[in-house]
């Protein structure tokens, strides 16, 4: 797999030091191709490097991490964006969720932590690239298992499973995830299981335990636990911080 | 007769000296509120006097008799607009909302007194007692109809946005005074004119400005403004830490790293008080985050939990833990040397409720603090707001608990038969709670 361009948009360079040389960039295949200190600068460098992942931070000097995306949405709609904030406020939430922000990391960033966000950003990145329409005769492997995963992530799935399910080895299809996504198949299936709990938790009034089950989790203490380490948030806190924040904007 | 008007002062006078000599907060609302038992208290001597010069209209000098009527009724004019005034500023309270209705209440106001003290009045006799009568009484009738609708208006336009109690206190007491107005319409020799005016002063006394809720309110304001002190821009405080974190990590120092990490964890949690109620897990974090900083200045303190992870959505008021487990160290550890354990539990009880019980393996309670201790929490609401000391961590967490979840719930000490104390925080189980007091 290619290695994946990174721009990092802070205005503190310690903050930008931090990422460049606290993160392995190297081991989760990707490159710091650039770094900006404003909002200005950050546009430039955008269209001037065009890279796969912008760490953005909001607060920055003569134009805000949000205006630059919304700006450079339209010249670079594969760029990925994670946004990167001090304020621990869920209003700038949504305001990401509308411009299609990939991530939201809020400060103090656990370095070791954040190998599972370029994950996600990779999985991103591969679902914005996936054929959208179903039963092409010569389809590609990792497309189909990953649509089945979609298709199944409520049941007991594994890789044994996958293997009996498309005639390949365990090991195969691990690879597979690996040299395709750039993530492990674990990891995977974690991301699409948080992703559609968070859809479950904003859009219906499912019970926790229920939005757990749904989201192949048949333990809800499982659930919470993983959903936390992802989200940083309780799926309870999600779901009322979403509201709460919603009420407040009305 | 004037046995009632004199019955109906006494208890007046006595609210009022109650209301008085309590500690509030200034804010408009009470003051309205003191304005109108000073009116009310004029009302029922003016009342009082008027009762008997109208049945003695032989001896008494006829300009005397006219001229107290007049302030009478023009009094009963005041009294009821500053109820409306009080209503008024409650609802504006309650919704943030502008008075609007006020000019047009001023406007009578004046309108009410100038009637009642130049419109022609004359004296009605009466088998069962006498009344005055004329143009000059229908004052205060008028003013009791004007601002009765005006009430209205303001509850039905506000409906939603008013809270529950306050809304079942206004209703009653405008119930009260249409009752009681009406009766005195009926009869006019019967003067039951005061017992409305008392009782409608009673309601709002007895459920929104007893002495309790008064210094409750005071105590919340001056923790809150103590906590406006503290709070210097968290922004730059933890961005700052958090840069010097980066800096450390950079240097290759992971162990400081780490603390400031937990530093900024700590700050960032405790700055979170726009919640009054938060998850429990929330709780643990901030304390997780406190025990591992303290855990680190004293390597031989160590620290237990046992959390039930069911309980981990349950709704508790915030920043419970950290100041009990604080006192748990300051009073109890730090005599040994901070050479122990402390043990955090929660557990659902046999009743349904949440137990959380912080255990300490410390020098325990000396004979008279444990004492001390437990007449404090168990008198939480004659304690006076004290903001210094060592015992103001563990009441403040007592009273908020009575407060918010109501008094059943609470904080109570016991002794551990092998040393140490354990604090036991019962509260409420409800995962989705309405919290609006």
């Amino acid at each position: 797999m290619e290695k994946l361009r990174v721009l990092l948009v802070d205005d503190e360079i310690m903050i930008r030091e931090g990422f460049k040389r606290l993160f392995d960039w190297e081991g989760h295949g990707c490159q710091v191709v650039g770094e900006a200190a404003d909002g200005m600068e950050a546009l430039t460098k955008m269209d001037d490097l065009n890279p796969d992942i912008a760490i953005m931070d909001i607060n920055i000097p003569i134009m805000n991490g949000l205006k630059v995306i919304q700006l450079s949405r339209i010249k670079h709609p594969d760029t990925a964006f994670v946004i990167v904030s001090g304020y621990d406020d869920f209003s700038y939430c949504r305001e990401a969720l509308r411009l299609q922000i990939t991530d939201y990391i809020l400060k103090p960033v656990n370095y070791e932590e954040f190998g599972t966000c370029i994950d996600n950003l990779k999985i991103a990145l591969f679902q914005r690239k996936a054929p959208t329409q179903t039963n092409v005769p010569e389809e590609r492997t990792i497309t189909g298992i990953t649509r089945y995963l979609q298709e199944h992530l409520a049941e007991d799935i594994s890789l044994s499973v996958l293997a009996e399910e498309f005639h390949l080895s365990s090991q195969y299809i691990s690879q597979l995830f690996k040299s395709e996504i750039g993530v492990n198949f674990l990891a995977y299936l974690t991301n699409i299981r948080m992703e559609k709990a968070k859809k479950l938790l904003l859009s219906t009034s499912l019970s926790i335990s229920e939005v757990s089950e749904r989201s192949g989790y048949g333990d809800y203490r499982v659930f919470t636990k993983v959903f936390k380490k992802s989200e940083g948030i309780t799926p309870s806190q999600y779901r009322r911080d979403f509201w709460e924040s919603g009420e407040k904007n009305l | 007769m004037l046995r009632a008007e004199i019955g109906l002062f006494l208890v007046m006078a006595f609210i009022a000296y109650f209301y008085f000599s309590a500690e509030k907060k200034h804010s408009l609302l009470h003051e309205t509120f003191s304005a109108l038992l000073v009116a009310v208290l004029i009302h029922l001597v003016l009342d009082g006097i008027t009762v008997y010069t109208v049945n003695h209209l032989d001896t008494v000098p006829r300009l005397f008799n006219g001229i107290v009527h007049r302030l009478f009724i023009s009094s009963m004019v005041l009294v009821i607009f500053l109820f409306y005034q009080y209503i008024s500023i409650l609802v504006a309270e309650e919704t943030g909302k502008p008075r609007k209705l006020d000019l047009a209440g001023r406007i009578f106001l004046v309108g009410g007194i100038l009637g009642s003290l130049l419109l022609p009045m004359e004296y009605t006799q009466t088998p069962i007692g006498n009344y005055s009568s004329g143009p000059y009484m229908l004052m205060c009738y008028a003013a009791v109809a004007f601002y009765l609708v005006l009430c209205a208006c303001l509850m039905l336009e506000n409906w939603q946005n008013i809270d529950k109690k306050k809304k079942s206190v206004i209703g009653a007491a405008l119930l009260i005074e249409f009752t009681i107005t009406s009766l005195q319409g009926y009869q006019h020799a019967w003067l039951v004119s005061c017992i409305g005016i008392t009782l409608m002063t009673l309601s709002f006394y007895l459920t929104l400005e007893n002495p309790d809720i008064l210094r409750a309110e005071l105590t919340e304001q001056k923790m809150s403004m103590l906590y406006l002190k503290s709070q210097v821009n968290p922004h730059f405080l933890y961005n700052t830490l958090d840069t010097i974190r980066i800096q450390a990590q950079l240097d290759g120092d992971k162990k400081v790293a780490d603390l400031l990490m937990q530093l900024v964890d700590f700050f960032r949690l405790s700055v979170k008080v726009d919640r009054p109620i938060v998850d429990l897990d929330e709780e643990m974090e901030l304390l997780e985050a406190y025990m591992e900083l303290m855990c680190y200045r004293y390597p031989e303190l160590e620290c237990e939990y046992d959390i039930d992870p069911e309980l981990g959505s349950a709704q508790v008021p915030n920043f419970i833990l950290q100041p009990i487990v604080e006192n748990s160290l300051l009073h109890g550890l730090k005599n040994k040397g901070y050479r122990g354990k402390v043990s955090i539990r929660a557990a659902r009880t046999r009743d349904g409720d949440l137990e959380v019980c912080v255990r300490d393996t410390g020098s325990g309670f000396a004979e008279v603090r444990k004492s001390a201790i437990d007449r404090m929490l168990q008198n939480y609401a004659k304690e006076p707001p004290k903001l210094t000391g060592n015992s103001i961590g563990i009441l403040n967490v007592q009273k908020r608990i009575k407060l918010l979840c109501g008094k059943k719930y609470g904080l109570w000490y016991t002794e551990n038969p092998e040393g140490g104390v354990t604090a036991h925080i019962l509260l409420p189980l409800e995962e989705e709670m309405q919290w609006k007091n």
